[in-house]
């Protein structure tokens, strides 16, 4: 009996010990589902505050973990023009962490942020120098340069100062809490991950090493497409390599379905031009938000550009005169006017020998990479179908015209004024990326370097693809008397 | 039951379980890579001969995202930047696929050709304009030696493996993890082994003393002898132009007529079968439905009418030319005479596509068709002799002529052998209305397009010396009328 008692005590305390690993790998396994397979972006329910700093679902593929985001500036201060990510022309609006156009999302155990749609659609504009800058959302980021933010990355992931022993202290002296797990294995690993991420894609991106500087509010959309298919960049003739053009304006999009869309007017459907600019953010067909892309299309469908006279005064009388050379000179191509987009050429192309304008963007888009564009989103309804090779530039409509300079497609021209010019009359060279507006020449202020400690981009038009020709003569109202353009100019400000 | 119901409980519960995932994954294995799906159906017979399955995607079939990634992973391999488009494929744009390309679900979506690949012509008016596609037409753009090799190149690659693979394609595509399990463990590795396995047959394609096909020409009795009688690599090389493959009814087997460019087929629906059967790579697994697309395939080539010349045409001149064609052309191009073949002393024309096949091999061809229980008359079981007198219906948009497509232009065609150009390059789409052709010359004819030297191996400008005679005038006036054929 006594046997008998002892093995069956044995068997309970062996039961009772099964029991207990049994419970407490379950927990673990738990806790451990919990802590890394959650994936849940930061949510925001106002549609602005979406477009700003909502999720496209791109995180999940190069997303930055947060923390050595906020650390990045500091390890490789040296390879900034200036202090943090401000200083590329990112926008910090007051109180938060994160420049606008940047989302964040719970995933792999920890917070993952990247670009979301408005880093390259959202700007400030100062009405006068010791003005505070206005965020305007949706149009074109006039500050941002990507290019060095692209470079910026790719030197400092590539650098010796990028381990986890260099970051770790930084990330926690930043104020993280960072656990026994986060310092020993979540972040040396993240560290590891995101220089193959970002190396990996820049390589794809290459190209920008070929390029002249873009300078701020401008990017090369088409190359980029190249790079997502990934041509060989080192065989792409000269001519196909240069195609940097301006961040454009993104409000009144349900009244552009079925216009020529891009410069080169190369797809009439807004959701495709879309679902392609979403590459940017990150986000793949398997990634990708469906549901917040509509949100944010749902809101650029009818959202409006901050009119002109919020900030400025406008001459209701000399407007007046102005229309009626509006009508005459430009309603056909641009609009009847800054909200009715009606007119018989508006949202087509021009041919290039007809509107003259820089020719580089325009054959950056190249037969080959126009029916490649026949294949993203293939095996879903979203494949992409309406990609054209075209020979020219379209007529865009003119909406918040006063917040496009620099115009042209490449920003070449700085004002209105000067876009009224002859090209001999326009400026060679201007300094682009100042957010002080120029309420006479119809602008942003682009005679100065530097202002209030930022400096600025010297943009010159005798480089490949800065072009500033084209859209002049009698016809493009170059030829007009000096109050006439005045008056144009007064009109243009009601757009 | 007896024996059943003595087994254990927790034995009949863990067999129940058992059977339960077997059936289960035998479905999720047939659902995954054996259901076959009908192939896209198409109402319009130019869309269906551009993207229409004919069935090869069941032995030829390259797994569709594979394809899709293939030139994202590989594009050092590609003749150029573009993807496919390198290749010169015709390419419809917003279309998923290049013209010529199906797709089809058999347990995963396929991707293999049908005949629009090599049929299907291409021409811009100016640089700066998209082109117009004409099907039945010939590709003179496509260089189809380089994609063959371009396959087989990619699969024996290091990076053709999962690792390397799997995260271009989800890049791109949004798959269960059912199918990136069957992608990363069995669809990729199986491709590569298939795709490796076709080395040894494209063997002639990879020597170095034969010169390349170039853009827009095929060795097609090559491909024919290597790949459906599986012979031996001989040293024979023979690529031809792709040919129009439009109002086929023109050939008449009651007047003697002959196919294929040696003559070496008997009629429409023999070369359309023979053809198609290289597509396929195998014995077509269902014969009836393979028949029915040949049949439709006969109806539409046949019945399909030549395209119009689309530049204007100077009528007076033309008019004069009609003269000098009846006395110089007509004989050979529009009589009796025509779709027979000539022999190879008369017209003098380079003879090594002629000895890249022969008798024996024809016998061999049509005993294989044969044993696949398919009825045709089939090929000429006959030595070859010569080549055939063409038909010139569309000729305009035929270029460059001759068999073996070494003139460029129909007004050198009209020049003495001497004279016509020994160099130029082939597979630029612009046009050229003045000598009737494609331009050859210049930057962006070299950039776009591959060289073709008339002293490399059977690719000679030599014979159909039929017009030395004529005075410049009459060969612009010739060529002027020919624009109306």
């Amino acid at each position: 009996m006594k046997n008998n008692n002892t093995s069956a005590s044995r068997r309970n305390g062996c039961r009772i010990l099964v029991w207990t690993a049994l419970i407490l790998v379950v927990s673990i396994a738990l806790i451990l589902t919990q802590r890394f397979l959650r994936d849940e972006p930061v949510v925001y329910n106002d549609p602005v505050e979406h477009f700003k700093y909502g999720s496209t679902g791109g995180e999940r593929n190069l997303g930055f973990p947060y923390w050595i985001w906020r650390v990045l500036p500091e390890v490789c201060a040296d390879y900034l023009p200036g202090d943090g990510f401000a200083s590329v022309g990112m926008i910090y609006e007051p109180g938060r962490d994160l420049p606008v156009g940047m989302s964040k999302r719970r995933h792999m155990g920890m917070d993952r942020v990247f670009l979301n749609c408005a880093v390259c659609h959202s700007s400030t504009v100062r009405a006068s120098a010791d003005a505070e800058p206005t965020l305007v959302v949706g149009m074109g980021a006039n500050s941002l340069d990507l290019m060095a933010f692209q470079k910026f990355m790719g030197r400092c992931v590539a650098d010796r100062r990028f381990t986890p022993n260099q970051i770790i202290p930084r990330i926690q002296a930043a104020g993280a809490d960072l656990d026994l797990l986060d310092r020993l294995v979540v972040y040396p690993l993240a560290v590891h991950l995101m220089r193959d991420g970002v190396t990996g894609l820049l390589g794809r991106m290459r190209f920008i090493h070929f390029q002249p500087d873009w300078g701020p509010g401008r990017v090369d959309t088409f190359n980029s497409a190249k790079a997502l298919f990934n041509f060989p960049i080192e065989d792409l003739r000269s001519d196909e390599l240069l195609g940097a053009a301006d961040f454009p304006t993104i409000w009144n999009q349900a009244k552009k379905q079925g216009m020529q869309l891009h410069w080169d007017g190369n797809n009439d459907r807004v959701e495709e031009r879309n679902l392609n600019a979403s590459f940017g953010t990150g986000a793949t067909p398997r990634l990708i938000d469906h549901s917040s892309i509509a949100r944010i299309q749902a809101w650029n469908a009818t959202a409006t550009p901050p009119a002109f006279s919020e900030f400025f005064p406008i001459d209701q009388a000399m407007a007046g005169r102005g229309k009626v050379i509006y009508g005459e000179y430009c309603a056909d191509c641009h609009g009847a006017s800054g909200r009715d987009f009606s007119g018989s050429h508006v949202g087509q192309v021009v041919p290039l020998g007809q509107i003259g304008t820089d020719p580089y963007r325009l054959h950056s888009f190249t037969p080959q990479l126009a029916v490649n564009l026949g294949t993203p989103y293939a095996g879903s309804e979203y494949r992409f179908k309406r990609f054209r090779k075209t020979h020219g530039y379209a007529n865009a409509p003119m909406d918040g015209l006063w917040l496009r300079a620099p115009y042209l497609h490449n920003g070449s021209v700085p004002t209105m004024w000067d876009l009224l010019q002859p090209r001999s009359a326009r400026p060679q060279t201007f300094w682009r990326g100042n957010d002080r507006y120029d309420q006479v020449a119809l602008g942003f202020v682009s005679d100065l370097a530097e202002e209030g400690g930022r400096s600025f981009f010297l943009y010159d038009t005798a480089v490949p693809g800065n072009g500033n020709m084209g859209h002049e003569g009698a016809r493009y109202g170059t030829e007009l008397s000096d109050a006439d353009k005045w008056a144009l100019i007064e009109y243009l400000k009601t757009f | 039951m007896q024996f059943l119901s003595r087994l254990p409980r927790w034995l009949k519960v863990v067999g129940m379980l058992s059977l339960i995932v077997v059936v289960l994954l035998g479905y999720i294995g047939w659902d995954r890579f054996l259901r076959a799906y009908p192939a896209q159906a198409f109402d319009d017979p130019d869309e269906r001969f551009k993207y229409g399955s004919i069935g090869a995607e069941q032995d030829a079939g390259i797994p569709y995202w594979i394809f899709y990634v293939l030139p994202r992973v590989f594009p050092d391999k590609l003749p150029g930047p573009g993807g496919y488009a390198a290749f010169g494929v015709t390419w419809e744009q917003g279309r998923e696929l290049p013209i010529g390309f199906t797709k089809r679900r058999i347990g995963f979506d396929r991707v293999a050709n049908n005949c629009a690949v090599c049929h299907t012509a291409s021409y811009r008016t100016e640089h700066y304009s998209n082109p117009v596609l004409v099907p039945t037409g010939p590709n003179h753009t496509l260089d189809l030696e380089a994609f063959f090799r371009f396959l087989v190149d990619c699969a024996k690659d290091p990076r053709f493996n999962a690792d390397t693979m799997m995260p271009e394609i989800n890049l791109a595509a949004d798959l269960d993890w059912i199918d990136r399990l069957a992608y990363r463990y069995l669809i990729i590795p199986i491709t590569r082994k298939r795709l490796i396995e076709r080395e040894a047959q494209f063997q002639w394609i990879y020597r170095h003393d034969f010169p390349e096909w170039g853009r827009g020409r095929d060795d097609a009795m090559n491909l024919t002898k290597y790949f459906m009688i599986r012979w031996p690599m001989d040293d024979s090389f023979g690529p031809t132009d792709m040919p129009s493959v439009w109002n086929l009814q023109k050939y008449s087997e009651e007047r003697g007529n002959r196919m294929n460019f040696a003559g070496d087929s008997h009629n429409a629906y023999s070369v359309i079968i023979d053809s198609a059967l290289g597509l396929m790579g195998a014995e077509p697994k269902d014969r009836e439905d393979f028949l029915a697309h040949i049949d439709w395939l006969h109806h539409y080539l046949t019945t399909k009418p030549a395209p119009t010349y689309p530049f204007a045409i100077d009528q007076a001149k033309a008019g004069q030319g009609k003269q000098v064609f009846a006395a110089h052309c007509a004989g050979c191009h529009a009589s009796e005479r025509t779709g027979t073949v000539v022999p190879l002393a008369e017209i003098g024309t380079d003879r090594e596509r002629m000895d890249t096949w022969n008798a024996k091999a024809a016998a061999e061809a049509n005993q294989v068709v044969e044993e696949m229980g398919i009825e045709r008359k089939g090929l000429v079981e006959e030595p070859l002799t010569g080549y055939v007198a063409q038909y010139l219906d569309g000729i305009w948009l035929r270029a460059p002529y001759l068999h073996n497509g070494s003139v460029p232009t129909l007004y050198d065609l009209l020049l003495p052998p001497a004279q016509r150009p020994e160099r130029f390059h082939r597979g630029y789409d612009v046009y050229d209305p003045v000598k009737v052709g494609y331009l050859t010359s210049g930057s962006e004819a070299v950039h776009a397009g591959t060289l073709h030297d008339t002293s490399a191996r059977a690719n000679s400008a030599q014979g159909h010396d039929f017009a030395s005679q004529l005075s410049d005038d009459q060969r612009w006036s010739l060529v002027e009328y020919l624009k109306t054929l």
